[in-house]
């Protein structure tokens, strides 16, 4: 980082800036500087929390310091490996399915493209991202609920009780999940590959390349580094999950915790429904180092082999 | 040969839109499934379910709604009030914060990106979040806890409108405007703002967007029913749904213990209430969205 000592400048700066007044630039940076300092560098310090056994009548500061107590405690139970394992295990097939069926909807709407329809098709599935993740759960509901259109006119009211068997929401949620994301990812994808040089197509159709060859041979290896960048960006977050689709969809019902619980859900629930300010702490603070030793890690991955994609 | 493969391209083709169909059908079903149940009437609702076709057309639920309207109409008010401040403050904040990031000859621009961007690195964790707005800010149950927490100000959005700035504003219209005496403030508001224009709209859009999407500031810092956002509304009364489940065996639509639990067709219609803005809206700013996806999406 690029440390500033003014004093030391000063000299240059006043040559080579002379005309420029750095106060009102301050003062525009003002507004946005306090608040990212109470909504975001705040929170960091806040982190000592997870260090220290909680009492408001005391305060943050001068609660009492428990070292690694609590999250001794989190670890014996076994919550955290089940919140761990879920967390991991949905993020690696959100991944992957995710990524195979966008770059599929991509190269399928190229194609289409230049049909009118397409024009209806892509704003279409794109929208199921756009509404709250609290309509989903209602239209979830309307499928799987006791009266719901699967238990009443597909299994002819022989019903399942869905919101009460943990093992089927495995298979739920991958779905749910791919309904609302996939159309919205398959943007960028189809950005770049409206990108690619037409001519190198009508060259391959020369020499008698199919439709499939020409996709493996010319699509995918010049977007090659876009699906890289995408996917060590969702990497990097493989330990945070989206906490409404794992909190609402599921109605927060317990029988199924064994399958919906996640990081972002547990700490929720020990923070506002079970009060324990000590476990709850000490699961965000373990996501969030781990989330920030996994960013560094992708980054300099990626900038290893392809500089131009890294992030920083 | 020519011909031959000509037929595998079109083949292609027809298979790719016939698929995409599919993939729109999927997409949109549930929504036709929300609206049908919506509409249909209560008693039939119960004895046969969600159905897309409802055997009994009802428009019950939304005249109900329409009697509550005091409950339904203040939801919609707080939606709207925070969506538009909400997203006038970010897009002002952001801009602001921008312009002296792109300014090549300020001096502690780096300095200043690093302190944003740092924020996309690293966080302080939600418990962290929730116990600072409460115990320093107490912001609990005040319309500020809609407002301020999370969706102010982002750095994906400075950064993108920073980027916007660089590439498009050349150096030297700043430099003429310099030199006729004009003051950094005059610069940015006679200049800055007018040709920052589709920038604006788009950060402006993912902003509103998150605004009126969310839910999550409601389910931290409110619990006074007269706060309640339209998705915060939405959210109490599956919570009850589930609460009572949970309890005992009641059939729904029951109104028990001063429980706000209207019944099946009601909740839809007011899901339906909640998305119609998105609803007419999106398909006016999908396009400007999407361009802002692709140009945000690439490098942050």
């Amino acid at each position: 980082m690029d440390v500033i000592n003014p004093k030391e400048n000063r000299k240059r700066h006043i040559r080579k800036t002379s005309r420029v007044n750095y106060v009102p630039l301050f003062l525009m940076m003002l507004p946005g500087i306090l608040y990212l300092l109470a909504n975001n560098y705040l929170p960091m310090f806040g982190i000592i929390i997870a260090f220290k056994k909680l009492d408001y009548s005391k305060g943050i500061l001068f609660s009492d310091w428990c070292g690694l107590d609590n999250f001794e405690y989190l670890f014996k139970t076994r919550d955290a490996f089940i919140m761990i394992r879920n967390t991991l295990v949905y993020n690696l097939i959100f991944i992957t399915l995710g990524l195979v069926v966008a770059l599929s909807i991509a190269i399928m709407m190229t194609e289409i493209g230049k049909k009118k329809i397409a024009k209806f098709i892509q704003p279409a599935i794109c929208f199921p991202n756009m509404i709250s993740i609290i309509i989903v759960a209602y239209l979830v509901y309307a499928f799987l609920g006791s009266n719901g259109f699967i238990n009443n006119t597909l299994l002819n009211g022989n019903g399942i009780k869905w919101y009460s068997e943990a093992k089927r929401w495995p298979f739920i949620l991958v779905i749910v999940n791919l309904w609302k994301t996939a159309g919205y990812s398959s943007i960028i994808y189809i950005a770049s590959i409206s990108g690619i040089d037409g001519s190198l197509y009508e060259a391959a159709k020369l020499d008698g390349a199919s439709k499939m060859q020409q996709i493996r041979c010319i699509t995918l290896p010049i977007i090659k580094p876009m699906i890289i960048l995408m996917l060590l960006l969702s990497i990097s977050k493989i330990f945070n999950s989206d906490f409404g689709l794992f909190l609402q969809v599921p109605m927060n019902s317990g029988m199924l915790f064994s399958t919906t619980q996640t990081i972002d859900t547990y700490v929720y629930r020990s923070l506002m429904e079970l009060n324990n300010i000590g476990m709850s702490s000490a699961a965000s603070v373990f996501q969030s180092v781990i989330g920030f030793v996994l960013v560094m890690l992708s980054n300099a991955f990626v900038r290893k082999f392809d500089s131009d994609s890294a992030l920083f | 040969m020519k011909k031959k493969q000509g037929s595998s391209e079109k083949r292609f083709q027809t298979i790719s839109l016939m698929i995409m169909l599919l993939i729109t059908v999927f997409c949109l079903m549930p929504f036709l499934l929300m609206l049908a149940a919506s509409v249909t009437d209560e008693n039939v609702l119960i004895r046969e379910g969600y159905k897309f076709w409802p055997s009994k057309v009802n428009f019950g639920a939304y005249k109900y709604l329409w009697a509550k309207r005091e409950t339904i109409f203040s939801a919609y008010g707080i939606s709207i009030f925070v969506t538009a401040i909400g997203t006038f403050v970010n897009v002002a904040l952001t801009s602001l914060f921008a312009y002296p990031l792109s300014r090549t000859d300020f001096k502690y621009r780096n300095f200043f990106a690093f302190f944003i961007f740092f924020t996309i690195l690293f966080n302080g964790g939600m418990t962290a979040s929730y116990i600072i707005w409460t115990q320093i800010f107490h912001i609990k149950n005040t319309v500020w806890a809609l407002l301020v927490p999370n969706y102010l100000l982002g750095a994906f959005n400075i950064l993108l409108v920073r980027n916007y700035y660089t590439a498009s504003i050349p150096a030297s219209l700043l430099e003429a405007a310099k030199v006729d005496g004009a003051k950094e403030l005059t610069i940015y508001a006679k200049i800055i703002l007018p040709l920052s224009k589709p920038v604006i709209i788009t950060i402006a859009l993912f902003s509103g967007m998150a605004y009126w999407n969310d839910w999550i500031n409601g389910l931290y810092y409110i619990t006074n029913t007269k706060f309640y956002s339209i998705n915060v509304y939405l959210n109490r009364l599956m919570n009850n749904i589930t609460f009572l489940k949970s309890s005992s065996s009641i059939t729904e639509g029951a109104n028990l213990a001063g429980l706000d639990l209207p019944s099946v067709g009601i909740r839809m219609s007011i899901a339906v209430i909640a998305i119609l803005p998105v609803l007419i809206i999106f398909p006016m700013i999908q396009a400007q969205l999407i361009k802002g996806v692709v140009i945000g999406g690439v490098k942050g």
